[in-house]
């Protein structure tokens, strides 16, 4: 769906967000769920490094040109939350990070950006997370989100809890948004796996902390829709979560899933982790939102072993 | 003589700018090895940190005690960066008003050495706040970092701004987290005060207010090379006294107060003909001028300067540590010090406030305080959870401190100091008032001292355990309740150790091994 069929089809609200920002920013606004045209639903991959996993689940999907085209401008947004090494898993795996800039750039993307709004001081997350040398190395351009001039208000018109927030520029000027995230415990909202790593995309979080958290990440769900999302599953942090205290919080679970669907992933993901999806709150109510579809058994999922 | 004066320029020069830089290194850039190389030279820092431990701060002020006893007080001219930038106000002032030149004064002795005492006293009683005020290193490195460094990251931010523009995304911008506006205007106020002097009466301020000037024009009556007037040679021109920055030159009567001689070198360079000499004491004394010694008698009169000592508790009022106010609970013990500096107390008394750690602290969490380690310790930095916390994998700020007030830590054992303890009032925590999820604090917490445990509902509320506190502030800092936060860190008088985090080794749930589970 291009830009015009996109203003055509006259979605509600989300046009007059997007006739706000026309002419500047190419749009991604989260339209209702719709039929794809994708052949499946979700892909699920084990068993591989990542860089394996991701080549076969792409491959599955019918290659990035599905999600990236020619010329566009992408932005991926990784977890780069903590300052951690890699192994800890904190943040995503670099190794995934570094395959997907090499995908867009095939693909023939203009610019590839990689940022995320972090917790910890933002040099050493990007640094010791292994993420800021890898992007480098694989084409990309790593940018930081530490200080609320990078962000800009956006509307939320189906936010029940938020009805706004100040989203990082970049979102707001790319053609094509890749969440990855990695699959993580999380004390606050049990889980961070892709609505969750929207969190970073905004400036402000401690107004989604105090306005009932699940409610506020479900609410930026009807909103930003990403292109495509990737959890990592290479390294799980079963506890301790977010940021972990050592390597005995981790697991190795050598799973990678793809989704277009952000509510269909975490879903798989949270059965994954091994925890029932009912008991992420803000899984169910995105579900209940029409964000996406928790009902698992009427996807076309496509499970791969490496 | 022009050579030793261009040394002098020379070695000054890269001393300035050396220092200059350490303080508005914000991106850290700068190893710490070279910190330590030019910090070391520094004379009231290496000889605190000499007192509290040898290290290589030792050496320098080995280097600086040596060379001092050899050539005079070389180091004010040349290694000391707030000699230096009088050196450059004079030189302002010089290009302002050509026919500006110097006149021999009397030196002010009496109060210098008063002040030299009675700083001294202070300081070894336990109230740093002399030192703080007079100690030129310091004095130095709290004008750049409350006046010049705001400069140099707002220039860093506009000119980051205007690459970004063009693509060229390499300079980041950078918030300014630790203004205090107490320790902006005294700075304001040092600074002017050694700008007006500077740039009316030469180098009055180090030899009326600098205690390093005292100790080292002490030292220097007694150097092996000396600067004199050779009266054989000597043309009465006085084309030395017009340029001798410290007035210390009577060419009138052919002599040099030495110990208030600066060591610029200006007046050999300025001499015409053969008249000035530096030279050995081996020199036969009988032809050369004698030194002004009105000095010396001084000296004796201040040595009951000591009983002054006695106004101390005047000064030394205790420490507001105990209560803050703020909304926070009456418990909360504040100012909290930084990781490495043993306790409150101790802190207080060594650290002599040049906020190098300040300017160094990647985080920013570290701000001048104004009162709160007393009026002794006005401006001495203290972590502020407001504005940021500490990381947990930095001991930077300890690898900095040049007087050992923060002795150096490395990350493991840092990891190990808890410099408060977490504190938590349930009443006010959102899960318990809007009986919603929260978890900022637990999520932010580096060792698990705060975890969330199953409230009512299926919510989950923080526990903390101060076991394994290391009181970094970051559940503080992410607490997203207001006025007042629902968790802090109460500071610990004296540091102590926290125990390592223990997890258990955790079960995966899946491998790759198995089916997906669905």
């Amino acid at each position: 769906m291009d830009r015009r069929t996109f203003f055509r089809k006259g979605l509600g609200a989300s046009v007059i967000v997007g006739a706000a920002f026309a002419g500047k920013y190419q749009n991604l606004f989260a339209a209702p769920y719709e039929e794809s045209d994708l052949p499946f639903d979700l892909v699920a991959v084990k068993g591989g490094e990542p860089d394996v996993m991701l080549k076969k689940g792409m491959e599955a999907f019918g290659g990035i040109g599905k999600f990236v085209k020619k010329g566009q401008k992408v932005v991926i947004k990784p977890n780069i939350g903590w300052d951690v090494t890699p192994e800890r898993g904190g943040n995503t795996n670099p190794k995934l990070v570094a395959e997907i800039v090499r995908y867009c750039r095939t693909a023939g993307a203009s610019e590839v950006y990689v940022f995320d709004h972090t917790c910890d001081n933002w040099q050493r997350c990007y640094k010791n997370s292994g993420i800021e040398s890898a992007v480098k190395d694989s084409g990309g351009k790593i940018v930081p989100g530490h200080t609320e001039g990078y962000y800009h208000e956006i509307s939320i018109p189906h936010g029940k809890s938020i009805t706004s927030a100040k989203e990082h520029e970049l979102l707001l000027s790319s053609d094509v948004f890749i969440n990855v995230p990695v699959l993580k415990h999380h004390g606050g909202a049990r889980l961070t796996i892709t609505m969750k790593n929207m969190m970073g995309n905004v400036w402000d979080r401690g107004i989604w902390h105090r306005n009932d958290l699940h409610q506020c990440i479900a609410d930026y769900a009807t909103y930003r829709k990403p292109t495509l999302n990737i959890v990592d599953a290479y390294y799980v942090m079963k506890q301790n979560g977010p940021r972990g205290v050592s390597v005995e919080d981790v697991v190795t679970m050598k799973s990678l899933l793809i989704s277009t669907d952000m509510v269909a992933i975490d879903t798989a993901s949270a059965k994954l982790f091994g925890m029932d999806p009912a008991d992420v709150r803000y899984i169910q109510i995105a579900a209940d939102q029409k964000v996406g579809r928790m009902d698992l058994e009427n996807l076309r999922i496509k499970r791969l072993n490496v | 003589m022009q050579w030793l004066k261009r040394i002098r320029i020379a070695v000054a020069i890269v001393f300035f700018l050396a220092l200059t830089l350490l303080f508005l290194d914000f991106g850290n850039v700068i190893p710490i090895g070279i910190h330590g190389f030019f910090i070391s030279t520094q004379l009231v820092p290496s000889f605190i940190r000499t007192l509290i431990v040898l290290s290589s701060a030792s050496f320098g002020l080995f280097f600086v005690l040596v060379i001092t006893v050899l050539f005079g007080r070389v180091y004010c001219s040349a290694l000391c960066p707030l000699g230096i930038l009088q050196d450059i106000v004079i030189r302002i002032a010089k290009r302002l008003n050509k026919r500006r030149r110097f006149k021999y004064k009397e030196q002010h002795y009496i109060l210098h050495y008063s002040v030299f005492v009675l700083t001294g006293v202070f300081a070894f009683s336990g109230s740093v706040i002399l030192l703080n005020l007079f100690e030129p290193f310091s004095n130095y490195g709290r004008i750049l970092s409350n006046l010049v460094s705001p400069f140099v990251v707002v220039a860093n931010n506009m000119l980051g701004y205007i690459l970004g523009l063009f693509g060229f995304i390499f300079l980041f911008p950078i918030p300014i987290l630790h203004i205090n506006t107490g320790s902006v205007l005294a700075s304001l106020g040092i600074l002017a005060l050694v700008t007006y002097l500077s740039y009316n009466h030469g180098r009055l301020f180090c030899n009326l207010l600098c205690p390093a000037g005292a100790f080292l024009g002490l030292l220097s009556r007694f150097s092996f090379f000396k600067i004199v007037i050779d009266k054989n040679n000597c043309k009465e021109c006085g084309l030395c006294e017009r340029v001798c920055k410290a007035n210390c030159i009577k060419s009138s009567s052919m002599e040099i107060d030495f110990a208030a001689c600066i060591g610029c070198f200006n007046c050999l360079a300025a001499c015409p003909t053969v008249g000035m000499s530096y030279k050995g004491r081996w020199t036969k004394l009988s032809d050369t001028s004698k030194e002004a010694d009105g000095g010396r008698r001084n000296v004796l009169k201040i040595s009951v300067l000591p009983a002054l000592g006695l106004l101390m508790p005047v000064i030394r009022i205790e420490s507001t540590v105990g209560r803050i106010q703020n909304g926070f609970s009456e418990n909360r013990q504040h100012p909290i010090s930084p990781p490495g500096s043993l306790g409150v107390k101790r802190f207080s008394t060594l650290c002599t406030a040049c906020h190098l750690c300040i300017s160094s602290c990647p985080t920013q969490v570290l701000l001048p305080s104004f009162l709160e380690y007393g009026i002794a310790g006005v401006f001495q930095p203290k972590m502020n959870y407001d504005a940021s916390y500490c990381n947990f994998d930095c001991a930077l700020c300890s690898q900095v401190c040049p007087t050992g007030a923060i002795l150096p830590l490395d990350v493991p054992s840092k990891k190990e100091v808890q410099i408060g303890k977490v504190q938590f009032v349930k009443d006010d925590c959102i899960v318990v008032t809007k009986k919603k999820d929260c978890g900022a604090c637990s999520e932010h917490c580096p060792t698990k001292a705060v975890t969330m445990v199953p409230y009512e509902k299926k919510l989950m509320i923080p526990e903390i355990n101060n076991e394994i506190c290391v009181g970094c502030g970051a559940c503080e800092h992410a607490c997203p309740v207001r006025p007042s936060k629902a968790i802090y860190v109460s500071a610990n008088q004296i540091h102590q150790k926290a125990k390592k985090p223990q997890s258990k080794k955790t079960e995966p749930s899946f491998d790759s091994s198995q089916e997906f589970p669905f």
